[in-house]
């Protein structure tokens, strides 16, 4: 899946992968990756603005953590977070519920007049 | 290089060569630079890791993770506006939180200048057209960087998510407020100097220094910042 295709959906799923628990950058490239059964690629390059942004935002917090010798930053929800996942959850299920509904192919018509 | 862990040298050297490709891109202060570099030279350690535990020789889990991370032009662009909105709050933060502090050091010269005075605070400027003047002039320079301000720090922080984004409007508030800034200084300077000039016995020495030394070191940085601000917005396309 290209870039393009995730854009405006990126925010929610970076917040998701980070829902069970705290994950430095590159588990968080690896959980999509795993999470999307391979589906999901993007340039690892690119996450890290992303995940800059939702930390401004204030959805993630982000510290430096040391822990197996490398130092890493390490990203966690915050309740914000928490509340824009859910939002963002919403959102989907409506927005696919009413896309899956509408590229359904439709009945023939029976009595056209 | 000891960070690297074991990482066979031309492999480290393939990684630092890659970022300082992005560094050479990215705009702002070096120090806001040096936490995302980083932030992604631990990343790409972590990449060649996971490409050696998968069994590719030292150089080529390199090169296999710098492939990963994409093109750096890509990673140094999507960067790029994160470290504009970054820069713009902290400059519009200081600013706000520096205004008051200068603004009450002039308040204090213009109370213990006047107390020998026996008249009514508002009439004080009332005693020269050009002083009155030149006070409402600052009071719109405090007012244009406050606004400027404001809208610098609540475009760049938890309202971003609801506003669309523009990479430009964090940089631009910062730099008018920067400027604004250096405007309401620096006419308290001239301000102070000409009434140093008529009449000078009335001033009262130590706040006025103060007052005087706060707004020079003020003006100084502000302009910096603003500047500084000005050549991040350029940057960005």
């Amino acid at each position: 899946m290209r870039a393009e295709t995730l854009k405006g959906h990126l925010d929610g799923i970076l917040l998701a992968v980070l829902e069970p628990g705290p994950r430095h950058g590159y588990a968080i490239m690896e959980a999509l990756r795993i999470r999307s059964g391979g589906q999901v690629d993007l340039p690892t390059g690119t996450v890290y603005p992303a995940l800059h942004r939702l930390e401004r935002a204030g959805l993630v917090r982000a510290t430096w953590s040391a822990a197996g010798g490398r130092r890493r930053r390490v990203y966690q929800l915050t309740p914000a977070g928490r509340r824009a996942l859910d939002s963002e959850r919403t959102t989907w299920r409506d927005f696919s519920a009413a896309v899956t509904a509408l590229l359904q192919p439709a009945p023939p018509a029976a009595s056209s007049p | 290089m000891n960070r690297q862990g074991g990482t066979a040298p031309e492999a480290g050297s393939a990684v630092e060569r890659y970022l300082a490709e992005i560094t050479a891109l990215l705009p702002g202060p070096p120090r806001a630079r040096a936490g995302i570099v980083a932030e992604l030279r631990s990343g790409l350690l972590d990449a060649t890791d996971a490409h050696r535990s998968a069994g590719l020789p030292p150089a080529q889990a390199a090169l296999a993770a710098i492939r990963e991370f994409g093109d750096p032009a890509r990673v140094a662009a999507g960067f790029k506006a994160e470290v504009a909105a970054g820069h713009a709050r902290r400059v519009a933060i200081s600013l706000l939180a520096t205004g008051p502090l200068v603004g009450l050091l002039w308040v204090a010269t213009a109370l213990s200048s006047h107390l020998g005075v026996r008249a009514a605070p508002w009439q004080w400027a009332g005693q020269s057209p050009g002083l009155r003047v030149g006070i409402c002039l600052v009071a719109v320079a405090v007012g244009i960087t406050a606004w400027a301000a404001v809208l610098g720090i609540a475009t760049t922080g938890r309202l971003s998510r609801w506003l669309p984004a523009r990479p430009r409007r964090a940089p631009t508030a910062a730099a008018v407020a920067g400027f604004g800034a250096v405007g309401a200084d620096g006419l308290g300077l001239l301000l102070l100097a000409t009434q140093l000039a008529t009449t000078s016995g009335k001033l009262s020495p130590i706040p006025a220094a103060a007052a005087a030394a706060a707004s020079l070191a003020r003006l100084t940085l502000a302009r910096r910042a603003a500047r500084r601000c000005l050549a991040i917005r350029a940057s960005l396309t």
